[in-house]
């Protein structure tokens, strides 16, 4: 057999990993030289990643799979694998990609960090675990990648580990995605004691599920699929677990943009997509994820018109972004839900970098105090507009191209789930709209110096703005209706191709007019006043409490159980202890007892004996009996 | 070449060795009396890596077993026995050590977590000869523990470690020390009169064994692992009711549930767990780091080793009842967790829950569980001591582990919190630790037959994320409180524990087949048993 790239797949986690390593050990020493060698370890990933792809492109490559044996009790047998396929490479290309612009950006957005190496520890780290959940070839494996990037995402969220606002939303995003985990966890152990074999690798989770054979009942197989999705809903910040991603943004804008826009936040989509065969063996499952996915797309976009932090706006905006993608899964189709990931990792890493190059400039996240921008910062405004037209779906930014293939799914499958798509696409260019006017437009609100001190980011940090923004504009011609290239080459069928007229026209008319209301609204009126102040109306308060869901867990989930806790805490002291004190109490009364016997008293010592001898003899005479 | 020493019993009196060498230095001579001690904590290690290193699973541990005859009392013919057919009877007792997957695990958990409390030990400020001494004898009484194979010598082991716990508690802990103290003995004395009882039981039914000899058959009547255990899974013994081997089904229920209880206290199962809060919150850290590094475990083993192997038709009747239990426990003590104010309370608690997952481990009767349950054990084992170990560190420090009190540590003490972080990481099951191989192997294992229970006990994790990240959190991020802007972080000698256990938490967890390798055909005999039974 010929020696291939894929063989090597597994360098590509090893790097960063080694990267971690030695970061790790060295600790705050390596100080700035320890973001090069992180940046180094990241790009050798990427170019293994990119030679792998290649390899593939001529889409002769067979699929590539190795294994060693992790653990061994008795019969059971756990394996840790990787697996090389076209929808694997794809992804590895995506995250080496988007994690190398990142190291680099962050390289200028971190230096005056006294912790930088532990900064690029943790982004190592984040990418080796997120490169082993993409090569993954069971679902063990992929849970054990699946935990670790949670635990990065959370360490990179609470890295200004001094702020309370960081500590709490690191806090949140931990335990709130541990809720979808524990639904995954389960799913793999249904599936391992139902599985012929206890087998738990994709390969023969396909040859169970697809051959449609009755190896695992219909009603279990709803509930893993649902099991499943639990977990993707915990990740992918799906409603009703989407409450911790807005909170994230407390991280560092480069890890919003790496972890919780690109890479980390699809997880839950690439999940679902990994194991689609049982999805396919179950309507329910399908239509909950099609649900699920168009609410939350509205749902997200809907409150993200009402906030003011630049980068909570971007994040319900993720929010959003990733509904559509459930929503394309649920309608059964897995190009557009990747296609639309491959897109959105480019546009939105952009939005976020650029944003991050407007709070780096004037050290603020609040759009109220920004505006006029545009001119001070020329490269960020431009790719940032080019970012929020791809995020609007306006041709020919790939998003549009993206977009246009969910909802053309969606459409397949309802017209309902087709309508939210668009009203929810309509709501998405309008808040662009909002962002990017309110932002780059206009007068300057906020602080006069911050403003007059703005000034241009470095090259470090605009190259990989202007990277991504060539990619947001051309990445959507890998599959358009004419040739849907990137759809055949991940499912390795020929699909057909055609325009539908309807989509097209509903979608970017919808978006247009989001566009112009955001024009109306914002551009042309913004110099003269604070905007936000205009209508706060009864309804804008409840999008700025974001639909009161926190509120709502905090009534049903977290007071409840510190109240259960306080009154178990109660129970343990008062009855579980008292019974042993009264217990206790009661022998030392015994002892006392028998110790004021013992006085001396010749009488009081033959009373005991006759008690004694009494007792003996019923015991006696009753053991027969016994 | 192991073989050819009696290495068991070397390895389990070093220590003891150590005490009285450590009894024999003046009292002045601090710095001395430390090296001995901890030279004569890290011999036993080593032996025990050395052990490690030349146990072969397939062939098991017969090379190393030992045996001497140390009592033989002939007993009186006239006392009911004389129509067994036997011409003479005696009891005895014997000096049998053994070793197997299932100790060998724990004895390398004892040599690890003793060491590393013999050397966080500096956080020990008085009466440091006493102290060496006790501390030295209890590891023989821990090694003694985990090696034995005759019930009686167990009892003796078991009965030693409790004494030096004792004192260790009563004179080097916090406040309330001495309450902990009698607390702790109360409880443990009263498991003993169970296990006792228990162990009498057994000794006196199914404790026989006949030799032949010139002068005609001899009955013995002992307390040897091997006897027992062969004259248990008898079936002819079983049901033959003349036998003198014929334990009837009442006597093994009986037993059965002292043991759960002897052992329960120990592990501790709810609603006996209330002695060891008091121990964990009082004791010093290097005593805690033992306390619920090792002695808890010895609960676990207990069950297992007794329980499972010598009464798995009682264990398989009971499977249910041991899994509710386990879970009650995973999920009582992580809810109260979440309400402590107190870390060492919050740790406490979390020994409680986690100790549930063991014994979720043994009532799943599959291999993968009770191999979960050790690995359980052991991992537990090496978390909680690393915890304790940064409980001194920072008390030593801050002068408080309250919750409530700290902050913001992290800004003067970055090293502490990153391991403390790490660890409360491999306590909530963070893949890539050893926490969640213990877990994930336990609830694997009974998942195939009570699936609802692990659905109910997996909130547990749940939760463990809610009070490991509420503490550690409130504890190092944050803003820092002015009074402890003067706080430095550790000295090299109590990093170099925390080190050496960190990574042994991440190996365990990357790479856990050096531990289940170990213990692969330990269980066989015990699954055939148990699987003859759901065939008969």
């Amino acid at each position: 057999m010929d020696i291939t790239f894929a063989q090597y797949a597994w360098f590509a986690p090893l790097f960063p990993l080694a990267a971690f390593a030695i970061l790790t050990a060295m600790g705050r020493g390596l100080g700035r030289a320890g973001a090069w060698v992180a940046t180094a370890a990241s790009l050798l990933s990427f170019l293994l990643s990119l030679l792998i792809a290649i390899e593939r492109l001529g889409g002769t490559a067979e699929d590539y799979t190795g294994r060693i044996e992790w653990l061994r009790a008795g019969s059971i047998m756990l394996h840790a694998g990787y697996e090389v396929t076209n929808l694997t490479s794809l992804m590895l290309v995506i995250v080496t990609f988007v994690a190398l612009l990142v190291n680099l950006y962050s390289i200028g957005y971190m230096k005056d960090d006294e912790r930088i190496s532990v900064f690029f520890g943790y982004v190592a780290l984040f990418t080796a675990s997120m490169l082993g959940l993409v090569l993954a070839d069971n679902l063990l494996t992929l849970y054990i990648c699946w935990e670790l990037v949670g635990v990065c995402s959370f360490l990179l969220i609470g890295f200004w580990f001094r702020k309370p606002e960081a500590r709490a939303a690191a806090k949140k995003a931990f335990i709130v995605t541990r809720i979808g985990d524990l639904g995954l966890l389960l799913a793999i152990l249904l599936l391992y004691w139902n599985m012929p074999n206890h087998a738990l690798d994709f390969t023969s989770l396909y040859n169970v599920f697809h051959s449609q054979s009755d190896t695992l009942s219909a009603s279990l197989t709803t509930l893993i699929a649902l099991l499943i999705f639990l977990g993707a809903v915990g990740k992918s910040g799906q409603f009703p677990l989407h409450v911790w991603l807005p909170d994230a943004m407390e991280g560092p804008t480069p890890i919003s943009a790496l972890i919780h826009a690109a890479t980390m936040v699809a997880a839950g989509v690439y999940l679902v997509v990994r194991t689609f065969d049982i999805f396919e063996a179950s309507q329910a499952a399908l239509a909950a994820v099609a649900i699920v996915g168009a609410f939350t797309a509205i749902f997200a976009a809907v409150i993200g018109l009402a906030q003011n932090d630049i980068k909570r706006v971007l994040a319900y905006s993720t929010v959003s972004q990733l509904g559509y993608m459930m929503l394309a899964l649920g309608a059964g189709s897995t190009a557009a839900a990747t296609f639309h990931l491959f897109t959105h990792a480019f546009f939105k890493a952009l939005l976020f970098l650029a944003a991050g190059s407007v709070i780096h400039a004037i050290h603020t996240q609040d759009i109220r105090e920004m505006g006029g921008l545009g001119r001070r910062m020329k490269i960020t405004a431009w790719t940032f507009g080019i970012g929020a037209l791809a995020l609007s779906g306006i041709p020919p930014f790939s998003g549009f191209w993206s977009k246009d293939a969910v909802l053309a799914a969606a459409l397949d499958e309802s017209p309902w789930l087709f309508a939210v798509g668009v009203v929810a696409a309509f709501f998405t260019a309008l808040y662009m709209a909002r962002l990017f006017f309110l932002v780059f437009f206009g007068a300057p609100r906020g602080d006069a110096k911050a403003y007059a001190h703005a000034k241009k980011s470095p090259a470090v940090m605009t190259v990989p703005l202007v990277i991504l923004a060539v990619l947001a504009l051309l990445a959507g011609f890998v599959e358009t209706p004419w040739n849907e290239w990137l759809g055949s080459w991940l499912s390795g069928e020929e699909e057909e191709g055609g325009i539908n007229g309807l989509v097209v026209i509903a979608s970017v008319g919808a978006s247009l007019l989001g566009l112009y209301l955001g024009w109306l609204f914002y551009g042309r009126r913004s110099s003269s006043g604070n905007p936000a102040a205009e209508k706060a109306s009864g309804l804008r308060r409840i999008l700025e409490r974001k639909f009161y869901v926190d509120e709502l867990y905090e009534l049903a989930f977290v007071r409840p159980l510190a109240a259960l806790g306080r009154g178990l805490d109660a129970f343990d002291r008062v009855v579980v202890d008292g019974a042993v004190r009264l217990a206790g109490r009661s022998v030392q009364a015994a002892g006392k007892l028998n110790t004021r016997l013992l006085n001396g008293q010749i009488q009081a010592y033959a009373l005991c004996a006759l008690l004694g001898a009494v007792l003996l003899i019923l015991a006696i005479a009753g053991r027969r009996f016994w | 070449m192991l073989e050819d020493i009696p290495v068991l019993s070397i390895l389990t009196f070093l220590p003891l060795l150590g005490t009285l060498i450590t009894l024999l230095l003046p009292q002045s001579r601090v710095r001395f009396i430390r090296g001995t001690a901890i030279a004569f904590t890290f011999l036993p290690l080593l032996l025990a890596i050395a052990l490690y290193v030349s146990y072969e699973p397939i062939v098991g541990g017969g090379a190393f077993a030992e045996k001497l005859t140390w009592l033989s009392i002939p007993l009186n013919t006239e006392a009911g026995l004389a129509d067994k057919g036997a011409t003479s009877y005696r009891l005895l007792f014997d000096y049998r050590m053994g070793v197997d997957g299932l100790s060998l695990p724990l004895v390398l958990l004892t040599g690890a977590v003793a060491s590393m409390a013999s050397l966080a030990s500096v956080y020990i400020r008085k009466r440091w000869k006493l102290y060496y001494a006790l501390f030295l004898l209890l590891q023989t009484g821990m090694y003694g523990v985990f090696l034995a194979r005759d019930l009686t010598l167990f009892f003796i082991f078991f009965e030693l470690t409790l004494i030096p716990m004792f004192f260790l508690i009563g004179i080097w802990g916090y406040f309330g020390r001495e309450q902990a103290a009698n607390r702790f003995l109360v409880y443990n004395g009263l498991g003993s009169a169970f296990m006792l009882l228990a162990f009498l039981i057994l000794i006196a039914t199914a404790g026989f064994s006949a030799t032949e000899t010139a002068s005609g058959t001899t009955l013995s009547f002992s307390g040897s692992y091997e006897v027992l255990l062969a004259n248990l899974a008898d079936p002819n013994a079983a049901v033959n009711q003349d036998s003198i081997m014929y334990l009837s089904d009442n006597l093994k229920w009986t037993a059965f549930i002292l043991l759960v209880i002897a052992f329960g206290i120990k592990l501790p199962i709810f609603p006996f767990h209330t002695w060891m809060l008091k121990v964990h919150a009082e004791a010093a850290p290097p005593v805690v780091m033992i306390h619920s590094g090792i002695l808890l475990k010895m609960g676990a083993y207990g069950l297992l080793r007794f329980g499972a192997f010598l009464l798995p038709g009682q264990l398989q009747s009971w499977a249910p009842v041991l899994a509710t239990l386990g879970v009650i426990n995973i999920v009582y003590g992580a809810i109260l967790a979440c309400a402590q104010k107190e870390f060492k309370l919050v740790l406490a608690y979390s020994s409680i829950s986690h100790m549930g997952i063991v014994l979720l481990g043994i009532a799943s009767l599959n291999e993968a569980g009770f191999e979960g349950a050790v690995f359980q054990s052991v991992s537990h084992g090496l978390i909680s001591a690393l915890l304790f170990l940064i409980v001194g560190s920072l008390h030593e420090r801050a002068e408080t582990t309250r919750i409530d009190e700290l902050g913001g540590l992290a800004s003067v003490v970055p090293f502490t919190s990153g391991i403390l972080l790490t660890a409360g990481l491999a306590s909530l099951g963070l893949p890539g630790l050893s926490g969640f191989v213990g877990e994930f192997l336990s609830f694997l294992g009974l998942f195939d037959s009570y699936p609802w229970l692990v659905a109910v006990g997996v909130l547990g994790l749940l939760f463990a994320a809610v009070y490991v990240l509420r503490s550690v959190l409130s504890m190092t991020y944050g803003p820092l409180p002015d009074r402890f802007a003067a706080i430095r972080d550790v000295r090299f000698v109590e990093a170099l524990p925390m080190i050496a256990l960190t990574a042994l938490i991440v190996l365990l967890g990357v790479y856990p087949a050096l531990m289940t390798d170990m213990m692969s055909h330990s269980f066989d005999g015990l699954l055939k048993l148990l699987q003859s039974k759901v065939g008969g």
